[in-house]
């Protein structure tokens, strides 16, 4: 059993690897230029240019995508030629990469225009100070360099004489983009780090605003969740031991034509009959923020409903199929030629067989509640991790992609992991061997 | 039997049952009358699809959605089941009237202890305490004979063995002493020495118990050994019943009589023998002829069968038969009709070439098993672990064993489908130790196989002309436009004919399948046949007619054959050498004659008294063995068969690989008692002199 | 079967190969759910087949004068953003997605069956690195295969039958495996191996017909699946390029206008939904016949 559980949780780490190489090679062939398509149309080819190299675009898909997975400072310290270190000085700032000196001070360097290269030295009891730098090194050429650390985590290298020049003005929500330097590296902590890099899109760091989404989401399916799993499971048994008959006919037909409709079918259907015709409900869920949509529990019924509509029809026909099955085995006959009374049968006997089957299916069933949720929160609007992901794909945006997608694939296979632990333990079969 | 001829416990009069379906009703079972009385087993017997199990869910009137009594009153101590209500029903059910059915493994819920599945009996129908019904339920695990009760009542099903199992069953049948035990094919699918102690155990049961058993096989082995009166159902209606010597010595009806003469009898040899199979089959119960129901298939039928159906009568004290003539039947003596030569060409005498066909020595196969340790290597199931054998040229090697024994990874082996460990294999003085895909076509058209399951053996998308066709332009090359004609031809010598061409494998009988699958087999007209239990999966009647049928394909073209299965007595009918396997190894080998008398092997002495013969006046020693084949995992040491062996010597056994002793004639024993011991053991079967039939 | 046998005796080869094709046709009209999911395929297949004559507008003719208007007697559904004829753009939307559903369904029944073949059949190490493989792919979540595979190569007809097809093949490999494992130890293989027959004989002539059953029904399941997929692609904006009269890409586009024209969205989603119930009433009523009488 232990055998089985590490060998599993082997495949899951080798399957999300796969896919983060996979996601990497296939933006790699993707038509169009990432940096091209950050600043916009209207972007000069300098501007352009400059943001390949500052994002390191000019260095090959291996090297990038190691520095994504296991970060590059323990690489391009020795550039510098001090230990670099990711941290956050003020109680307010974001954290940022520095170079550490040995008695521990963090320093940075910037550009100044007019000045020449500023040092800024953060001592460890939180001083900040600015000094013009002078100890630039003489390079093979004869020209004075120096490598250091800039202010928005590149390792740069700059050249005594070579002052900042504004390329012109960037796209929204980014600052405006310098060009001091003459070589850029992007420093990264990398995925295996906890560091999941920054938003293309945003130009925000991934890893918090996953972690929202994602509990966004979790809200919405777990709400989801709570209610099909009761009701489903009550009519697929129902259906089940009613083979055939009315209730059976019904209960199928019903199941089949809800997991049928699309959900953004049923999205569409559900808004018009309750937000535009019956008017009792808000339609399009109008989210301001992405801190807490659950504030407003009657944003989330509309959402729900739709999730559930579609879910619980798939579960209850997985339910009844087994239940069927079961009903008709050989030891229910037994049991009912035991004499044992009809409900004894149902629940004693038939129950946990039957529902052994449906709650693997049903958790291998979250990648398909996945899907749903991406299309029910781009329906409603909704903040959750699907429209995250969505945004990100339509924007290209590869960090955010790649974080989102571990987060998926860790789900989907994690839960068809914890399937079929559950399977083992209710079926003794597997259990005792 | 011997009890007062107290009142009847159950009394079935005239039950007629009908299932729905989609071309509408469909009665299986007519005019069915029986009684059963205290102590007393009546054995009903009959081919498959005649009514068996209808009638006996019948009785507790539990026919699944679509069946329903149509007909007919089910007295149970005197009071009519039929009408009663389900609740009413399910009282009787498990408390005075229990059933066992085929199938161990499938009668128990796979996810519930064995002691719940048994203690809740007790709890539903007396309303005990959990705690005291399971005192009970070990008491009576106990009493059949079941190793450590208390560790069983904690285990889950599939952690008992098969026999175990339908000692499980047997045991939960008996818990609330009921009145009437129904028993369906209880020991099908078990092996005979574990047949036969199950056979034991419930003859031990009635008598302590004094139940009233219904017991329904298809074999009529069995039912000669456990009953005392018998049944004989034939097309869902009771055609004969009587007490049991009376049903095999002296039948009235055509249809039993039939029976009796398609199952190879003790004494029964090759040279001299014959199987006379029913001609036609079984009608479909919508279809049946419009007067007697044998008419069809009847050899004394005359124009008054077409018109009239009978009655079951009483043709003598306690005989009934359902026939118009059934005196003149019994008093007429039968000759066998043109179609079936009395006796087969012996072609025995020249065939007594002396370079085998086939030779294989200290042949090895061994299945890799992953292990279920955390870092284990990998396991080593050794399913044939040093097997020698020989086989002659037209002549016929007959491999028996137990199931697991290896006989059919021996045969997949020599055909070239698993792998050889080791050992050598040489055919028509090829080596053949490699897979089929290094072999030379000529290796591989002289090398065919007959398969044991009627319907897997046929692809069933293709046509019987297509798949027969296949081998011959394969093998033999035959032109395009000829072909058609080559596989009638084949069709007719199977007794199948033109009109099988087109058909596909799903209307086909069980019996026309594995004649098809033969035609397939000796397309190429192959050197040696490998048939690996052909026939067990079919009914007597049939199995006779294929028994022939592969009989008369050696006569006419001396094909050589290697033939397994697990029944002794077919066996002896049909093999001129006989290899016994246990656990991967043959412990006995030799000429048919010498295998069937002493001395021999402790093994093959168990096996044959095991085997249940269709004759109730034949006297068998009883010895059974104890517990289960060990796993091939894990054979014992020394001696494999020291674990169950009754003969055991002692230590040397489980230390040292018996030796092999001649006992003459390449009659080979392998084992550590001296041959002059054995010598002195008596047969194991004997067989009173009779004067009739 | 041997009413069936008796019968058949008299007849020839060639009667008799068609009344098989006929039993097996009439299976589906003995369900009457199936009966009714064909009808409702059938409606749109003859819509799609007779598009230019039932439409009463070309799909792409703007209006400047008609924009999100209701349903008149010259646009009998209303009109959308842009003034076309939602009517005529439902019409031909249907040829749409009735061509690029089957498409893609067959491309994913011809991949997944060869490599459902190749890993049953061969076993081992081959089946082994196959199976892991699709593993890997199933695990991921089908939306994040979409929504990767079409943002990076870009919205384009060929393009989303890419999609569908990689998307579906490991379900049906995984199937056409499981079949093959089935089919593989059954006697008749194990003649056909001992004969020495080819390899891929013995796949596609000795297995695969025996597993066009459970396929058959699953393509037809897969199809149902497909346009679901296109919708949902369409929906969330990766479908086809507009203007191409697309059910999904028409709700993405209308749902802005939702609150003053909500007819523009319920249309395409009536239309769509009533194709994906149809098919699936279909193939599930198929299915339940086909087994109750095994
Ligand atoms: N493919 C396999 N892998 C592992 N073990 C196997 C395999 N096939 C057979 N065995 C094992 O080899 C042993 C012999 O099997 P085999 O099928 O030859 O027995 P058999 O005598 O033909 O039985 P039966 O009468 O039931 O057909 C058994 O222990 C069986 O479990
Ligand atoms: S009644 Fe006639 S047909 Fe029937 S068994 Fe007797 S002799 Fe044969
Ligand atoms: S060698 Fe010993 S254990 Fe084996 S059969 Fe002979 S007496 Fe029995
Ligand atoms: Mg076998």
């Amino acid at each position: 059993m232990a055998k089985y559980i590490l060998r599993r949780i082997g495949f899951m780490l080798l399957t999300m690897l796969l896919v983060s190489i996979a996601i990497f090679l296939i933006s790699e062939v993707a038509p169009g230029d990432v940096a091209r398509h950050i600043l916009g149309q209207f972007a000069t080819p300098e501007q352009v240019e400059l943001l390949r190299d500052q994002m390191g675009l000019d260095q090959s898909v291996v090297v990038r995508y190691l520095d994504w997975l296991v970060g590059n400072d323990w690489r391009l310290w020795r550039l510098v030629g001090k230990p670099l270190r990711y941290t956050r000085v003020g109680q307010y700032d974001s954290p940022s990469w520095y170079a550490v000196e040995a008695d521990g001070t963090l320093k940075q360097w910037r550009m100044k225009k007019g000045t020449g290269l500023v040092e800024i030295r953060i001592s460890p009891d939180g001083k900040r100070e600015e000094f013009l730098f002078e100890d630039w090194q003489i390079a093979e050429d004869g020209s004075e360099i120096f490598w250091g650390v800039d202010t928005a985590d590149h390792v740069v290298l700059w050249r005594k004489g070579e002052e900042a020049q504004k390329v012109g003005p960037a796209s929204a929500g980014r600052t405006m983009t310098e060009a001091s330097g003459v070589e850029y590296y992007p420093l990264r902590k990398g995925l295996l780090r906890g560091d999941p890099g920054i938003s293309l899109r945003t130009n925000k760091p991934v890893g918090p605003t996953l972690v929202r989404r994602l509990r966004n989401s979790f809200v919405l399916a777990g709400i989801a969740f709570v209610i099909i799993m009761p009701i489903a499971l009550l009519l697929g048994i129902l259906a089940g031991l009613k083979e055939g008959r009315a209730v059976d006919r019904t209960i199928s037909l019903f199941s089949l034509i809800t997991t049928s409709v699309p959900e953004f079918a049923s999205g569409v259907f559900l808004i018009l009959l309750f937000a535009f015709w019956l008017k009792v409900l808000p339609g399009a869920a109008v989210f301001v923020s992405d801190v807490a949509p659950f504030m407003q529990p009657k944003l989330l019924i509309l959402p729900v409903l739709t999730l559930t509509l579609v879910e619980v029809g798939y579960v209850t026909r997985m339910t009844r199929a087994s239940m069927i099955e079961v009903m008709n085995a050989p030891y229910i006959r037994t049991a009912f030629l035991k004499g044992l009374p009809y409900w004894r049968i149902v629940f004693k006997h038939a129950v946990r067989n039957a529902l052994m089957a449906p709650i693997t299916v049903i958790m291998l069933h979250v990648n398909w509640l996945i899907g749903g949720i991406v299309v029910v929160e781009s329906v409603f609007g909704y903040p959750g991790l699907g429209m995250y992901m969505l945004d990100s794909a339509l924007f290209k945006d590869i960090n955010a992609i790649e974080a989102g997608a571990m987060v998926m694939v860790a789900l989907a296979v994690g839960t068809q992991l914890v399937a079929d632990i559950i399977y083992t333990f209710l079926n003794p079969r597997i259990r005792y061997t | 039997m011997q009890q007062a001829r107290s009142a009847p416990i159950l009394k079935v009069q005239d039950l007629a049952i009908a299932y729905e379906t989609r071309k509408g009703d469909i009665t299986a079972v007519r005019n069915v009358s029986f009684e059963i009385r205290r102590g007393e087993t009546l054995g009903i017997v009959g081919e498959s699809g005649c009514g068996k199990s209808t009638v006996a869910f019948g009785i507790v009137n539990f026919l699944g959605r679509n069946g329903r009594i149509t007909g007919g009153r089910i007295l149970f101590q005197g009071q009519d089941l039929v009408g009663r209500s389900e609740e009413e029903l399910r009282r009787l059910r498990g408390d005075r009237i229990a059933m066992v059915y085929q199938d161990p493994m499938q009668a128990l819920n796979p996810s519930l202890r064995i002691g719940e599945q048994l203690s809740e009996v007790l709890v539903v129908h007396r309303g005990m305490k959990r705690k005291e019904a399971e005192e009970r339920c070990m008491q009576m695990l106990q009493r059949v004979y079941m190793p450590d009760p208390a560790s069983v009542m904690r285990r889950y099903p599939h952690q008992l063995s098969g026999g175990q199992q339908q000692r499980v069953v047997i045991a939960m049948a008996l818990l609330n002493d009921p009145a009437l035990l129904i028993m369906d094919e209880p020991t099908t699918a078990l092996d005979v020495t574990v047949e036969a102690a199950v056979l034991d155990l419930v003859e031990e049961l009635q008598k302590d118990f004094d139940t009233a058993i219904m017991y329904i096989s298809h074999n009529l082995g069995v039912i000669a050994r456990v009953s005392d009166t018998v049944g004989v159902m034939y097309a869902g209606e009771l055609v004969e019943r009587a007490p049991v010597v009376d049903v095999f010595l002296r039948p009235h009806h055509p249809y039993t009589q039939g029976l009796m003469r398609c199952v190879p009898r003790l004494g029964m040899d090759k040279a001299s023998s014959y199987l006379y199979p029913i001609k036609g089959r079984v009608p479909p119960p919508d279809h049946l002829p419009p007067g007697c129901v044998f008419e069809p298939r009847c050899p004394y039928a005359r124009p008054a069968c077409c018109e009239t159906r009978p009655e079951l009568r009483q043709v003598a004290d306690g005989h009934w038969a359902r026939c118009l003539f059934a005196e003149e039947v019994a008093q007429s003596v039968w000759a066998p009709s043109d179609e079936v030569p009395a006796r087969l060409p012996a072609i025995h005498a020249a065939a007594a070439d002396d370079k085998p066909l086939l030779v294989v020595r200290d042949a090895r196969t061994y299945y890799e098993v992953p292990s279920r340790q955390l870092m284990g290597r990998k396991q080593l199931v050794k399913a044939v672990d040093g097997v020698s054998v020989e086989v002659r040229r037209g002549q016929t090697l007959g491999i028996v064993g137990e199931s697991g024994c290896g006989k059919t990874t021996l045969v997949k082996t020599i055909v070239g489908m698993e792998k050889p460990t080791g050992g050598e294999f040489e055919f028509m003085g090829v080596d053949i130790a490699v897979p089929v895909s290094k072999r030379s076509l000529e290796v591989i058209r002289n090398l065919q196989m007959v398969f044991q399951n009627p319907d897997s053996t046929l692809n069933p998308s293709f046509s019987v002309g297509q798949q027969i066709a296949w081998p011959l332009r394969r093998f033999r090359k035959v032109p395009h436009n000829q072909v058609r004609g080559e596989v009638i031809r084949l069709l007719e010598m199977m007794k199948l004919g033109e009109r099988y061409y087109d058909r596909l494998p799903r209307q086909l009988s069980g019996g026309e399948k594995q004649r098809v699958g033969i035609a397939r087999a000796i397309a190429g007209l192959p050197a040696m046949v490998l048939c690996d239990e052909p026939v067990s999966a079919l009914d007597v009647s049939v199995q006779a007619a294929v028994l022939n049928l592969l009989l008369e394909i050696q006569a006419e073209l001396g094909t050589t054959m290697v033939f397994i299965a697990h029944d002794l007595s077919v066996v002896r009918f049909f093999c001129d050498y006989i290899a016994v396997m246990y656990l991967g190894h043959v412990v006995e080998s030799g000429p048919v004659e010498a295998i069937y008398a002493p001395p021999y092997h402790p093994y093959t002495e168990a096996l044959l008294s095991a085997v249940p013969f269709p004759d109730p006046t034949v006297e068998q020693k009883s010895i059974r063995l104890s517990g289960s084949v060990p796993s091939a995992l894990n054979p014992p040491s020394g001696c494999r068969f020291h674990t169950r062996c009754p003969r055991k010597l002692g230590e040397i056994c489980e230390r040292e690989t018996p030796p092999w002793q001649d006992a003459g004639n390449g009659h080979r024993i392998f084992c550590h008692i001296p041959l002059e011991e054995l010598r002195k053991v008596e047969a194991v079967v004997t067989v009173p002199k009779k004067t009739d039939n | 079967m041997t009413v069936a046998a008796d019968l058949g005796k008299s007849l020839d080869t060639g009667k008799r190969r068609w009344r098989r094709v006929w039993e097996s046709v009439s299976v589906i009209f003995r369900s009457r759910v199936a009966v009714v999911g064909l009808s409702i395929v059938i409606f749109w297949v003859l819509v799609a087949i007779f598009a230019p004559v039932l439409a009463p507008h070309s799909p792409f003719a703007q209006d400047s004068a008609a924009i999100n208007k209701p349903p008149s007697p010259t646009h009998p559904l209303g009109t959308d953003h842009l003034g076309r004829d939602i009517l005529s753009r439902l019409i031909y939307g249907s040829r749409t997605i009735l061509l690029l559903a089957p498409i893609s369904v067959l491309c994913s029944v011809a991949l997944g069956t060869l490599l459902g073949l190749i890993g049953g059949y061969y076993g081992g190490l081959v089946d082994e690195v196959v199976m892991r493989i699709l593993d890997a792919i199933m695990a991921f979540p089908t939306i994040l295969l979409y929504l990767i595979i079409i943002s990076a190569i870009g919205p384009s007809a060929f393009n989303v039958v890419l999609a569908i097809t990689f998307v579906g093949a490991p379900g049906i490999a995984r199937l056409v495996r499981s079949l093959t494992l089935d089919i593989r130890v059954r006697d008749f293989v194990a003649a056909a191996k001992l004969r020495g027959d080819s390899d891929w004989r013995i796949m596609f002539v000795e297995i695969l017909p025996n597993a066009r059953g459970p396929l058959i029904i699953d393509a037809m399941l897969r199809v149902g699946y497909a346009i679901f997929a296109i919708g949902t692609l369409g929906f969330l904006g990766l479908g086809l390029p507009p203007p191409t009269p697309d059910w999904g890409g028409m709700i993405n586009e209308a749902r802005k206008y939702i609150w003053t024209n909500p007819l523009g969205v319920l249309w395409p989603a009536i239309a769509i939904s009533s194709l994906v119930v149809g098919l699936n009433l279909f193939a599930d009523g198929l299915r339940e016949e086909t087994t109750r009488y095994q």
